[in-house]
């Protein structure tokens, strides 16, 4: 069968900042229905790889194409605590040209927000603001997701929506990477896992029913040989 | 186009939006405003300096300090939880951005003005019904230039560790042509002089405008990336 053309194609990029090379030669492609989950420890370069292919840093040098909208869920959470949770959405859909309250009512409910939609976001807990933070990062209906470390301070309950929503994406042909440290929530998810190491992608493989003790195994593997 | 300016004004709404409900930066301009009004007021020895002599000066100053508080905000705004990033994120040319955010802090600063003005006129006991629209009009030209570098700094400075004293370092030297105009086009406007003598500054403070507007609104951009 013909692979799809890639969503989001990464060449030999590097990231720098200042004389600290902070990513060098990555080289990843995801098409429609991928779900690729990096791992590497603190420092590997997870959070600046997710903001190179986001297109929020500019890479040193390399290229990376995106085809169609971009969503991401970052450490913050991109949201006004001023603002209500309607109003921060109904804002970014604005801007994406979704001036649309019905799907903000839709994304309320479906991040499990929908009653506290009135409420300003300075008052919700850390949970309620990532929910929102991904419901944000939804509007658009993106082709790709971006996901940085999004369980992170989320409760099961919560955990169990953020889950939902991205085996929905999963479902409907849309392309996930997350970069996470809590492989067990989302190991059963991925089609594909990158390994982050010093900032290099020391491997790109299909999970293939590897549990989170198995993939870290491997990554304990990779990051020996350096 | 239609796109641009609905991101320029919703950005600029929602600006607004959370100003009169935080209502953090127009107090403390507010304050500003009139505490400054007032030193003038009480420092001057009526016997000796007339009114028309120190209050072109008065008035100039408390703008621009006023006023720089409220552009200090603005991008604070963004850089709390890393907003700006949902901003770059949206399919907006950078563009955009600045003219909301110039359209945001220009209705700040004219309501500061606005507001302060009334004062300023009791407070120097000036006849000036008849030379109001000039003077707006004057208030309005310079307003439009310093606003303009203003909004194009604070976004370059928003990063910075000291953001807030930054902001007046780097923007003073840049508003020293406007509001020499300014001073100059106040003074002779409240001295009643016909339009002829206030040709070659109003021409002036229209070039600073033009020039200023056009610049910032390219430069804008390059002050985005990290």
């Amino acid at each position: 069968m013909q692979r799809a053309e890639p969503t989001l194609k990464a060449r030999a990029v590097k990231r720098q900042f200042g004389h600290r090379v902070v990513l060098q030669d990555i080289s990843v492609e995801v098409s429609g229905g991928d779900f690729l989950m990096l791992v590497g420890h603190n420092g590997a370069g997870k959070t600046t790889l997710i903001r190179v292919l986001a297109g929020l840093l500019r890479p040193t040098a390399g290229t990376v194409q995106r085809s169609g909208a971009t969503g991401m869920v970052a450490h913050s959470s991109m949201l006004y605590d001023a603002l209500t949770a309607r109003e921060n959405l109904a804002f970014h859909g604005r801007l994406h040209g979704k001036n649309d309250p019905a799907l903000v009512q839709r994304i309320l409910e479906q991040m499990g927000l929908a009653p506290h939609g009135d409420r300003r976001v300075a008052t919700f807990s850390r949970g309620m603001v990532q929910r929102l933070s991904i419901g944000r990062a939804l509007l658009p209906d993106p082709e790709v997701l971006l996901l940085d470390e999004p369980l992170t301070g989320l409760d099961d309950a919560a955990a169990g929506i953020v889950r939902e929503v991205l085996q929905d994406l999963k479902r409907r042909g849309r392309a996930v990477v997350v970069a996470t440290h809590q492989l067990v929530e989302v190991v059963d998810l991925a089609t594909t896992v990158g390994f982050l190491v010093g900032g290099r992608l020391a491997g790109l493989e299909p999970v293939a029913g590897r549990d989170a003790h198995a993939v870290m195994a491997r990554y304990r593997e990779l990051a020996a040989n350096g | 186009m239609g796109s641009f300016w609905t991101a320029a004004l919703a950005i600029a709404a929602k600006d607004m939006k959370i100003e009169w409900r935080t209502k953090t930066a127009f107090a403390s301009a507010l304050v500003f405003a009139v505490l400054v009004l007032a030193v003038f007021y009480f420092a001057r020895d009526p016997t000796a300096v007339g009114a028309l002599d120190i209050a072109p000066g008065a008035l100039w100053v408390t703008f621009t300090f006023a006023a720089m508080l409220g552009l200090n905000r603005a991008f604070m705004l963004e850089s709390e939880n890393r907003a700006m990033d949902g901003l770059l994120l949206a399919p907006i040319p950078p563009s955009a951005i600045f003219v909301g955010k110039f359209l945001g802090n220009l209705t700040f600063v004219g309501v500061v003005e606005l507001v302060s003005l009334p004062l300023f006129i009791l407070f120097y006991d000036l006849p000036i019904i008849r030379q109001l629209p000039a003077l707006m009009g004057v208030i309005a030209m310079a307003t439009v230039a310093f606003v303009a570098v203003g909004t194009l700094l604070s976004s370059m400075v928003v990063r910075t560790r000291f953001a807030e004293l930054m902001l007046p370092v780097l923007l003073l030297p840049f508003l020293i042509p406007p509001i020499v105009g300014a001073v100059q086009l106040t003074s002779r406007v409240l001295s009643g002089r016909p339009l002829s003598d206030l040709a070659g500054w109003l021409k002036l403070l229209a070039s600073f405008d033009i020039i200023f507007v056009i610049l910032c609104f390219f430069l804008f951009e390059a002050t985005l990336e990290e």
